[in-house]
């Protein structure tokens, strides 16, 4: 057993550590801050900081040198993803283009491709939208109707996509698209990356339970989009959208259970102040979720110990995910057994209340996005367990 | 990082698991399990502890044991609870290591050599206060020394006068213990009921992961309605929640052995992490191993009960789900 990182590694940390107490000011640590600029201001001031970030060689840590990353380890991958919550610093603005494009890119992608979309991407001179859901296609993605028809030297695309992260910052959205006419269910589909600034194509916010507006819709009319802009083979989408999502399987949790045990700190302080940590109801929850939270840990140290030494983990991505996202769930559910009836309040005596609610509304969309729980239980019960479809 | 097993480790494992598979498999539980009169230790099993170092594992070489820690006998433990196999070995490991942590040269050369070997058979009562009742102590009437709490600490028992006391896990034996002689032993319960603790989560993170593995292999096979009852998703969803309960208790057990072994800062937050999950999942998934086998998973013939059975008492053994969970709120509140 070695729970250590290599002297590399914690150089690699120190150095990190300096940059972003260097380079993040005190005003953006405030409670609230984020949630009180405007959607626009609050993206751009996140898109320029991350972009500073990349050119100081913070960013792309995993990445090949020769892909502008810096060839990092995936314990320094691991040490980047806690450090950036330890410090409060601001969220990714490219999340879907860093974490699924551009690996997918280095592995499939045209050379062409490889120049034009991942320099770019790092400085966030392209901001990357993933274009998959649609209203009648969410969990059942290979139900799909989004159409492109080919004309010339382009194809033509015509339909709509749903839960966008970021759709109206997006400059690109690689789309997935039933390019082969009346192909059924993971046939006939390409993934094509469409310019988002052309008339074809128009992008609303959707407004979420929460107040805040993360996701849109993207519509497409007669869009178009040169036929040699699509990753893999025409036809072969599906394969492609597989390979991509796979890169979600290095995740290893690390990054939620560093940002939730802060969080269960914070609730701990609510219960406090109120008096409530003495209640024998409220201190058995929360150290229920405080054991989940400790499991998380223990299983990010295990993702991390076989990434480490190359080995796929599959389909355990499944059982990370309910790990993370059920326990963020239960953690904020118990946030509202501390406030008892008090518990919708925006404000309580001196505490904003707010930035805590923002989170319990947000752990509502956990479970869902990104392969809701029920389909992570058919995946674990199927793939992992080995139960008869 | 390496937050694993190693392949000696894991291979030691397999061998009690292979062992248990091909000679001491649950049909051998039954004879143990349905032998009211017996002391619940059959002497190939106990012979097999001995010879393939199960016992000696902890003790350091110089008094002839192994010198491993405790995270290779919580892999054995693991193994033990998966077999739901009989017989003395977690008290005479945990009464070596008192021993070894607490005794004094004279202690240490009179018992380490022959609890190693499986000549002396060691037992751990924590509960009650030494000279006076010891309740509920496992194989409390056939160990030679007993672990006690003292007044002062902890102590040796030999000679106590024990009385069987009967309880419906029949995969072990219980016995009260009136103690009268003690010998002083040097070293905290804390530090002794820490590894108890551990090994304890272990037996139940074992029997926790059979349970699943024989239900999901009978829920395949089992048809109604034409096709395999796994198909269904009511049990598929069930059984892969306990699936990712099983794989974080497995997690917590193993952290929690090495937290202790090298003293990491956390290691009393790591115990009581471990024992709260792992009774909480075994628990579970000996529940779902009855349900999901249907009206056979209920009768005597079949052996779900004996993993019901022996989960229900190590659950609570050295603090339940909730006692491990005030004790959590405790350190993190």
């Amino acid at each position: 057993m070695d729970l250590t990182f290599t002297p590399a590694e914690e150089e690699f940390r120190s150095e990190l550590r300096s940059w972003l107490s260097a380079n993040i000011p005190d005003e953006w640590r405030r409670p609230g801050f984020w949630e009180s600029l405007p959607d626009d201001e609050s993206f751009r001031l996140r898109r320029d900081w991350e972009r500073d970030k990349a050119l100081a060689g913070f960013a792309g840590i995993q990445w090949p040198t020769e892909f502008g990353g810096r060839g990092g380890t995936p314990g320094m991958k691991a040490i980047y993803d806690v450090e950036m919550v330890l410090a409060d610093a601001p969220r990714t603005v490219n999340p879907l283009g860093l974490t699924f494009l551009a690996p997918t890119v280095m592995a499939i992608g045209t050379d062409a491709q490889r120049k034009e979309i991942i320099g770019p991407m790092l400085r966030n001179e392209v901001i990357w939208c993933q274009g998959f859901s649609e209203p009648g296609a969410g969990s059942d993605l290979a139900a799909l109707s989004t159409r492109g028809v080919r004309d010339g030297d382009d194809f033509v695309v015509n339909g709509q996509k749903v839960w966008t992260t970021n759709a109206v910052h997006g400059d690109k959205i690689f789309t997935l698209v039933r390019t082969e006419p009346g192909s059924q269910k993971h046939r006939g589909i390409s993934m094509l990356l469409i310019d988002m600034h052309q008339a074809g194509v128009d992008a609303r916010p959707l407004k979420q339970m929460s107040g805040a507006s993360e996701f849109g819709e993207v519509f497409f009319d007669d869009a178009r989009v040169p036929a040699t802009d699509v990753l893999g083979e025409i036809g072969e989408g599906w394969r492609t959208a597989m390979l991509l999502l796979s890169f979600e399987r290095g995740a290893s949790g690390i990054s939620q259970y560093t940002e939730f045990r802060r969080q269960y700190d914070e609730i701990a302080a609510v219960a406090k102040k109120l008096g409530r940590d003495t209640d024998p109801v409220i201190r058995n929850k929360l150290a229920r979720v405080l054991t989940e939270l400790e499991c998380l840990r223990l299983h990010s140290m295990h993702v991390l110990t076989q990434t480490e030494r190359g080995r796929d983990l599959g389909f355990e991505a499944s059982m990370t995910k309910l790990q993370w996202s059920e326990t963020f769930q239960d953690l904020w559910e118990v946030y509202d057994d501390v406030l008892g009836e008090d518990d919708t309040l925006e404000q309580l005596g001196d505490l904003d209340l707010r930035p805590l609610n923002a989170q319990a509304m947000w752990s509502r969309s956990v479970t869902i996005w990104g392969g809701s729980s029920q389909v992570q239980r058919n995946v674990t019960a199927e793939r992992v367990l080995g139960l008869p479809r | 990082m390496f937050f694993a097993l190693t392949e000696d480790q894991q291979e030691f494992g397999a061998a009690v698991t292979t062992y248990l598979a091909e000679r001491f498999d649950t049909d051998a539980v039954r004879g143990v399990f349905e032998d009211a009169d017996g002391d619940g230790n059959p002497g190939s099993l106990w012979k097999a502890a001995a010879e393939q170092g199960w016992l000696a594992v902890t003790v350091p070489e110089e008094h002839d044991g192994l010198g491993l820690g405790l995270v290779e006998a919580q892999v054995i433990a693991r193994a033990l609870g998966a077999g739901v196999a009989p017989g003395p070995w977690r008290g005479t490991v945990l009464a070596a290591e008192a021993i070894r942590l607490g005794g004094s040269d004279e202690q240490k050369a009179a018992w380490l050599p022959r609890l190693a070997s499986g000549e002396a058979i060691g037992a751990v009562g924590l509960r009650g206060a030494a000279p006076g009742v010891v309740p509920a102590v496992e194989y409390g009437v056939i160990a030679d020394v007993v672990v006690v709490r003292t007044a002062q600490g902890l102590g040796l028992a030999t000679g106590a006068r024990a009385t069987p006391v009967g309880s419906y896990d029949r995969t072990t034996r219980l016995a009260s213990l009136d103690v009268s002689d003690v010998e002083a032993l040097p070293g905290d319960a804390s530090s002794l009921q820490a590894r108890a603790t551990v090994l304890v989560a272990a037996d139940l993170v074992g029997i926790a992961r059979e349970a699943v593995s024989r239900t999901v292999a009978y829920d395949r096979e089992r048809e109604q309605f034409g096709v395999p009852v796994g198909s269904f998703q009511a049990l598929k969803h069930a059984l892969a929640d306990i699936h990712v309960g099983v794989t974080m208790a497995e997690h917590a057990a193993l952290y929690a052995a090495h937290a202790v072994d090298v003293g990491l800062d956390d290691a009393e937050l790591a115990v009581a992490v471990a024992k709260a999950k792992a009774s909480e999942v075994a628990l579970q998934a000996t529940a779902a191993m009855i349900q999901y086998h249907g009206g056979i998973g209920y009768t005597w013939e079949h052996e779900a009960h004996f993993f019901y059975k022996r989960a229900k008492r190590l659950a609570g053994l050295y603090g339940g789900v909730d006692q491990h969970r005030e004790k959590i709120a405790a350190l993190t509140l």
